[in-house]
């Protein structure tokens, strides 16, 4: 299923690694020191489970890694690609390009129906939208169906789903167009636990579909197994 | 390309699902547009109404006044003449070749505060206003008889005269008259058509009435005795002495500023010729003053309206940190999140636009024929000319340039957006 886009994926980018990071360190304004993040060797399709308590810099690793957040010291180097050296512009683009992301809650346009919600990432970078096949609503429609979103829903407001529903739209919306990386904040903590790996198991499965690196933060050590590799956070540092 | 057709896909589905709290910002907005246009548009409209109020007169001739004088109390019937002409004056300018027709007028009576005009038939067949529209009567005939008159629209419709009724004049002007032609009752002849101007509220009568009811009256109030009564009316023969002033069509337009010097000149008493034109524009060069504060005020009442819009946008950016934050992880830059603020902006103000026109235009369908019919005032729908469409247009120009306040703040803040809403890492 996967062997055109990794044609366009090689022909284009260093397909052996997803994520490379060294010597990440990070102050937020009024913090007092830049505590170093652990270095992250991540080869493309292999999935990373991060965890550690609250407050030990989950969402800003997540965000450094998007591009989000600029480090202070330090280097991210994402499908053979510097970050550091990209303006804020073309980091934008990458991100449109390469990455899917999923938030913890409330992660779709309150505005816009599933189904735009899912096509969004189409809509902001050309090549997404060439990878789908053989167009974006069809594509979205095919994903919405494996992560069983009922199709009522599809037009439908997206405040009117159950906030699993919401979760599954949101994990659609990332695998859409194949990005290589997917960096997941937390998708499941307000998940039940059939939600929760109903929804890890889809997402994982899908992701190996399209040889899509997962990144996923969580703090139920539980799921760890569902990964190659994990890593925490906070404990050693 | 594809990214402004994002954004302004995204402006619209942001614009709709926020339609219930932004329906009453737009019927502001909308309230105040209609407003400033409706302002303009009228300004327009009652100066068109102002100035068309006579027309194919080349000259008024009167005794010797200001311009504005001598317009307001033959034209506007505001005010009182100075003095009056010879009707030898008068006389002489009918002999004059240049002229091609002359309306005598007489003022100085009144009809329950509507003024009495007294004056002959070439008022009826010459007298103009609007684009060169004659005078119509919408129900019996220009007087014929001694003691006939005709109604103007207003007073005919105010006072509920039907033809045949009888109308007692009043000697002098004002309201309250204590010194009525009581002996020398009238019968209403005709009723002229609404034209919109001060030719609704007055009266007609002949040059020869105005005489016959001032018998016996030289010194300023009836003396018993010496008034007529009406069958000695009717047998004298009446010729004025002087009346009040003239409208003049010339036989040559070009020769409008040659008899004017002259007349102006005159050696037999001293005259004012003025140009209906002239004299109207500088009036309304007066009055323009106050229709200019008022369109100010209304500028500044739209000014108000989109200061409350963006309020409102502000307050709406705290709720969608969210949202941002989502458009964000999904590659979107600072700018395109921005410039959904000022699209919906202007969306906001172009929808206003639409809602101000229809809402102006079918106002002005209304109430355009009660506006006639209860004041005299004529208002048309047209098409808006190029002014009111330069206003019209500073509407979304104003509107993206209040909506760079809320799209700055909302850009600056996205630029540092960490991941997920704030930093909360």
């Amino acid at each position: 299923m996967s062997t055109e886009t990794e044609q366009i994926q090689a022909s284009s980018i260093t397909p052996a690694s997803a994520i490379t990071t060294r010597q990440l360190r990070f102050c937020w304004p009024g913090q007092a020191s830049a505590p170093l993040f652990p270095d992250i060797e991540l080869a493309r399709g292999e999935h990373l489970f991060l965890h550690g308590p609250s407050g030990t810099g989950k969402s800003t690793l997540l965000g450094l890694l998007a591009g989000m957040l600029t480090p202070d010291s330090g280097t991210v180097e994402l499908l053979g690609q510097p970050l550091n050296g990209m303006r804020s512009g073309a980091r934008d683009r990458f991100r449109a390009n390469h990455m899917g992301v999923i938030f913890q809650q409330f992660n779709l346009v309150p505005y816009l129906s599933a189904l735009a919600n899912v096509t969004l990432p189409c809509r902001l970078s050309s090549l997404r939208r060439a990878r789908t096949e053989p167009n974006p609503d069809t594509a979205a429609m095919a994903l919405l169906e494996h992560l069983a979103v009922p199709e009522s829903h599809w037009q439908r407001s997206v405040t009117e789903l159950s906030i699993g529903q919401q979760q599954r739209v949101a994990a659609a919306r990332a695998l859409m167009g194949a990005p290589e990386i997917i960096l997941a904040d937390e998708p499941t903590s307000a998940l039940d636990a059939d939600n929760r790996d109903r929804f890890l198991d889809l997402l994982l499965t899908l992701a190996e579909q399209s040889r899509c690196s997962v990144i996923f933060v969580s703090h139920d050590r539980a799921l760890a197994s569902h990964f190659h590799h994990q890593l925490a956070l906070g404990g050693d540092a | 390309m594809s990214k402004v057709r994002l954004a302004l896909s995204l402006a619209t589905a942001s614009l709709w699902y926020r339609r219930k709290v932004l329906a009453l910002v737009c019927l502001t907005l909308t309230l105040s547009v209609t407003l400033l246009l409706g302002i303009q548009y009228l300004r327009t409209e009652i100066r068109q109404s102002f100035t068309s109020t006579i027309s194919g007169t080349d000259l008024i001739v009167g005794a010797r006044s200001g311009q504005l004088n001598l317009l307001m109390y033959t034209v506007f019937h505001i005010g009182d003449a100075t003095n009056n002409i010879r009707w030898s004056t008068f006389q002489a300018m009918e002999q004059d070749s240049r002229i091609d027709w002359l309306i005598p007028i007489s003022l100085g009576d009144s009809y329950r505060g509507f003024r009495v005009v007294s004056t002959n038939d070439q008022f009826f067949k010459r007298f103009q206003y609007g684009n060169d529209q004659a005078l119509e009567l919408s129900r019996g005939e220009w007087f014929d008889d001694l003691f006939d008159v005709v109604l103007g629209a207003g007073v005919a419709r105010q006072m509920n005269h039907q033809i045949d009724d009888e109308v007692v004049l009043s000697h002098g002007g004002g309201r309250t008259s204590f010194a009525n032609h009581t002996d020398l009752p009238f019968r209403v002849s005709g009723i002229l058509s609404p034209t919109g101007t001060p030719v609704d509220q007055a009266v007609y009568i002949s040059l020869e009435a105005m005489e016959a009811i001032h018998v016996g009256w030289e010194s300023g109030v009836g003396i018993p005795g010496r008034t007529l009564s009406l069958e000695r009316a009717r047998a004298r023969d009446y010729t004025p002495n002087s009346i009040t002033a003239a409208f003049v069509g010339l036989s040559q337009p070009i020769l409008t500023f040659q008899v004017q010097r002259q007349l102006n000149q005159s050696s037999q008493e001293p005259l004012s010729a003025i140009l209906p034109g002239v004299a109207l524009s500088e009036l309304w060069r007066l009055m323009g003053q106050f229709e200019r504060a008022l369109l100010a005020i209304s500028a500044f009442v739209v000014i108000t309206s989109l200061i409350g819009l963006i309020a409102v946008l502000l307050t709406l950016q705290a709720q969608r940190q969210r949202e941002i934050a989502i458009l964000r992880a999904a590659g979107a830059s600072p700018l395109l999140i921005a410039s959904l603020y000022s699209f919906e902006c202007v969306a906001l103000a172009l929808a206003a636009c639409v809602f101000a026109l229809t809402l102006g235009g079918s106002a002005i369908y209304g109430l355009s024929p009660w506006l006639l019919e209860q004041y005299g005032i004529q208002i048309s729908l047209r098409a808006l000319n190029r002014q009111e469409w330069l206003l019209l247009g500073a509407i979304p120009v104003a509107a993206l340039t209040v909506s760079l306040l809320p799209a700055i703040t909302t850009w600056w803040r996205s630029r540092k957006l960490g991941f997920g809403a704030a930093g909360d890492g």
